[in-house]
C-alpha cells in the first residue's frame, strides 16, 4: 500500500520538522508548509490523505484555512495541532475531525493520525 | 434547570432567506417574510411577536435574497425594541461568505454559514425559526418540555389529515413522544398510533442544543450529497444516530388558542389564510391574551368611509378611503388603499396603496402595493381574460403585479 501523505501546517520551523520526523520514522510521507497559503497552493495540486494543522499563524490562521480546506476537499481529515485550547470554544474549529492541544514531544500526534486514516480507510471500504 | 434561566441562554436564528417562487410575483420584489400580510402586518411580523412575547431577545434573522425590504421592516418597526444594554439584540444577517463563497445551499446550511455567530453569543440553545409562517407560540413552553425530555433537539409539530401530509416532512414518535422515524414529504404518510386518520407534522421550528446544532451542521455541510435542508438531511440523520430527538405536537401540549398554523407557501394558501381572518369565527385570531402581533406602521390618517359607502365583513387599515357608492365585501385593504366612486370589490387583498378607479369591479383579486386599476377595469370575472394578462392560481385567484400597466 502507497505511504498516506500528510500536509503539516505549521509556521514554527523547529516543531515542523519535528513532526514531520515523527511522521516520517512512522511511515508517513509529508508535506510541509510554513503558511495558509503555502498550504493551499500545495492543496490545489498536491493528492493529501490528512492535515495536520496549526491555527496561530502570521497571515491567514489555520481557523481561517479550515472552512477553505473543506470546500476544496470536503471530508478531508484535518487534526487541529495548536498550543492553545481556548480555540476550541471558536465553533469554526469543531469543522476540524481532532482538536489537539500540544506537547513538547509531539506526543498523542501519531496517535491521532493513525486513528483517522484507519476512520477514512473504514468510511472507503464501507462504500 | 429554571424556564426563565434557560429562556436567557437561548438566541433566535430566524431564516429569511428563501425564494419565495411559489409566491410569485408577490416576492418579485421582496424576501417572502416581507409579504404583507393580514391588512397592516408583514409575514414575519408573526414571528417575531412570538419572540418578543415569549421572552426571547436574542435574535439573528438571516436575510438573502431581495432582502431591503425585510431590512427596512425590521429596521423601522423592530429592531428598537431591543436593547444592547441589557443584551438584547435584533440584528439582520446577510450570507458573509465566511465559511463558504457561495449563498446558502439550504435552511442547515445557513447555519452552519453562520457558526461563528454561535461562538460569539455562546447560547446553550438556538431557536431555528422560518421567517414565512403565521402562528402564535409561546417558545417558553417549547422549551420548559425540551428541558423535561432532557432533549438534544425538540421539533414544534402539529397534527394535519394523513392525505394531507405528503408536503410535509413526517414524525413517527413512541409513547414518550421521542421522534424514532422522520420522512421528509413521504408518498404514504404514516398515521398516528391512536388516530389513522392524522399524521404528525414538522411545522419547521427546532429548539436545540447548541453543541447538537453545531455537531449537526457540520457533519452535514461536509457531505456532499446532502441538500443541506434540516428537515430533509438534519434531523433524520441525527435520529438514526439515536440522538434524543423529541415532538412537542402543540396540539397535545398548547391550548387551542394556539393551535393554528399556516405555512405561507403558495398564492392560494396566502388567499385562504387571509379569508379565514375575516370568518365570523377565526381560527387565529390577531388578538389574544398571548399580545399583539406587532409591526411597523407609517403614520397615516385613520380609514375614511364616505356617506354611501357599503363595507362589510372587511378589514379597513389606516389610510384608506372608500369612496361615495362603493360596495367593499370580504375584503382585507391595507394602508393608503383607495377605492373609487361606486366601484365594487368582492373576496379582494388589496395590498398598501392600491388604487381602485370609478366604477371597477373586482372579484377574488390580489393586487399588489401601489397597482393602480384604472376606472371601469374589470378583473376576476371573466377569468380567460384574466389568464391572457395575470397569473391565476389553481383556485381562481387573480393576482395584479406592482408596476403592472393597463
Amino acid at each position: 500500500m502507497a505511504k498516506a501523505r500528510i500536509l503539516v501546517v505549521e509556521d514554527d520551523d523547529k516543531q515542523r520538522q519535528l513532526y514531520c520526523e515523527e511522521l516520517t520514522a512512522a511511515g508517513y510521507a509529508t508535506l510541509e508548509a510554513r503558511s495558509a497559503q503555502e498550504a493551499e497552493e500545495l492543496l490545489s495540486h498536491e493528492q493529501i490523505d490528512l492535515i495536520v494543522l496549526d491555527i496561530n499563524m502570521p497571515g491567514i490562521s489555520g481557523l481561517e484555512l479550515l472552512p477553505r480546506i473543506h470546500e476544496i476537499h470536503p471530508g478531508m481529515p484535518v487534526i487541529i495541532h495548536t498550543a492553545y485550547g481556548s480555540y476550541r470554544d471558536d465553533f469554526i474549529s469543531w469543522l476540524a475531525d481532532m482538536f489537539i492541544v500540544k506537547s513538547p514531544d509531539a506526543g498523542g500526534l501519531l496517535e491521532a493520525v493513525e486513528e483517522l486514516l484507519n476512520r477514512k480507510r473504514g468510511v472507503t471500504l464501507g462504500q | 434547570m429554571r424556564t426563565e434561566s434557560a429562556l436567557a441562554q437561548t438566541l433566535a436564528m430566524v431564516l429569511a432567506g428563501g425564494v419565495g417562487e411559489r409566491l410569485y410575483p408577490l416576492t418579485k420584489a421582496k424576501a417572502k417574510p416581507a409579504v404583507p400580510f393580514g391588512g397592516i402586518y408583514r409575514i414575519i411580523d408573526f414571528t417575531l411577536s412570538n419572540c418578543l412575547h415569549s421572552g426571547v431577545r436574542r435574535i439573528f434573522v438571516l436575510t438573502q435574497h431581495k432582502s431591503l425590504p425585510l431590512d427596512r421592516h425590521l429596521w423601522q418597526g423592530w429592531s428598537f425594541l431591543f436593547r444592547t444594554e441589557l443584551g438584547e439584540f435584533l440584528v439582520t444577517v446577510p450570507p458573509q461568505q465566511r465559511l463558504v463563497r457561495e449563498w446558502y445551499r439550504g435552511t442547515a446550511d445557513a447555519v452552519f454559514q453562520n457558526i461563528d455567530l454561535l461562538s460569539h453569543e455562546r447560547p446553550r440553545f438556538v431557536l431555528i425559526l422560518a421567517g414565512d409562517h403565521v402562528y402564535r407560540m409561546d417558545y417558553r413552553t417549547l422549551l420548559q418540555f425540551h428541558l423535561a425530555k432532557n432533549a438534544a433537539v425538540t421539533i414544534a409539530c402539529t397534527t394535519v389529515p394523513v392525505h394531507d401530509a405528503s408536503r410535509f416532512g413526517v414524525m413517527e414518535v413512541d409513547a414518550d413522544d421521542r421522534i424514532v422515524g422522520f420522512e421528509e414529504k413521504p408518498p404514504h404518510p404514516k398515521p398516528l398510533p391512536d388516530n389513522p386518520n392524522v399524521a404528525l407534522i414538522s411545522m419547521g421550528i427546532y429548539l436545540f442544543n447548541t453543541e447538537t446544532l453545531v455537531r449537526a451542521v457540520i457533519q452535514d455541510a461536509k457531505r456532499r450529497d446532502s441538500h443541506h435542508d434540516f428537515g430533509k438531511n438534519v434531523i433524520p440523520a441525527l435520529v438514526a444516530q439515536g440522538e434524543r430527538v423529541f415532538a412537542f405536537n402543540i396540539r397535545k401540549w398548547l391550548p387551542p388558542s394556539f393551535h393554528y398554523w399556516q405555512d405561507i407557501g403558495t398564492l392560494d394558501s396566502y388567499y385562504e389564510a387571509h379569508m379565514e381572518l375575516l370568518h365570523p369565527d377565526p381560527p387565529f385570531a390577531l388578538h389574544d391574551e398571548f399580545g399583539a402581533i406587532r409591526t411597523y406602521l407609517p403614520p397615516l390618517p385613520p380609514a375614511l368611509l364616505r356617506s354611501h359607502a357599503a363595507v362589510r365583513q372587511s378589514f379597513l387599515s389606516p389610510g384608506c378611503v372608500v369612496e361615495d357608492g362603493a360596495v367593499v365585501e370580504n375584503c382585507l385593504l391595507s394602508p393608503g388603499v383607495r377605492i373609487g366612486k361606486e366601484a365594487v370589490v368582492r373576496h379582494c387583498i388589496l395590498l398598501p396603496r392600491v388604487f381602485v378607479g370609478r366604477g371597477a369591479h373586482l372579484e377574488r383579486v390580489i393586487a399588489d402595493e401601489e397597482v393602480n386599476l384604472p376606472d371601469g377595469e374589470q378583473i376576476g370575472i371573466d377569468l380567460e381574460r384574466d389568464l391572457r394578462r395575470f397569473t391565476v392560481t389553481e383556485k381562481g385567484v387573480v393576482i395584479v403585479p406592482t408596476g403592472f400597466v393597463f
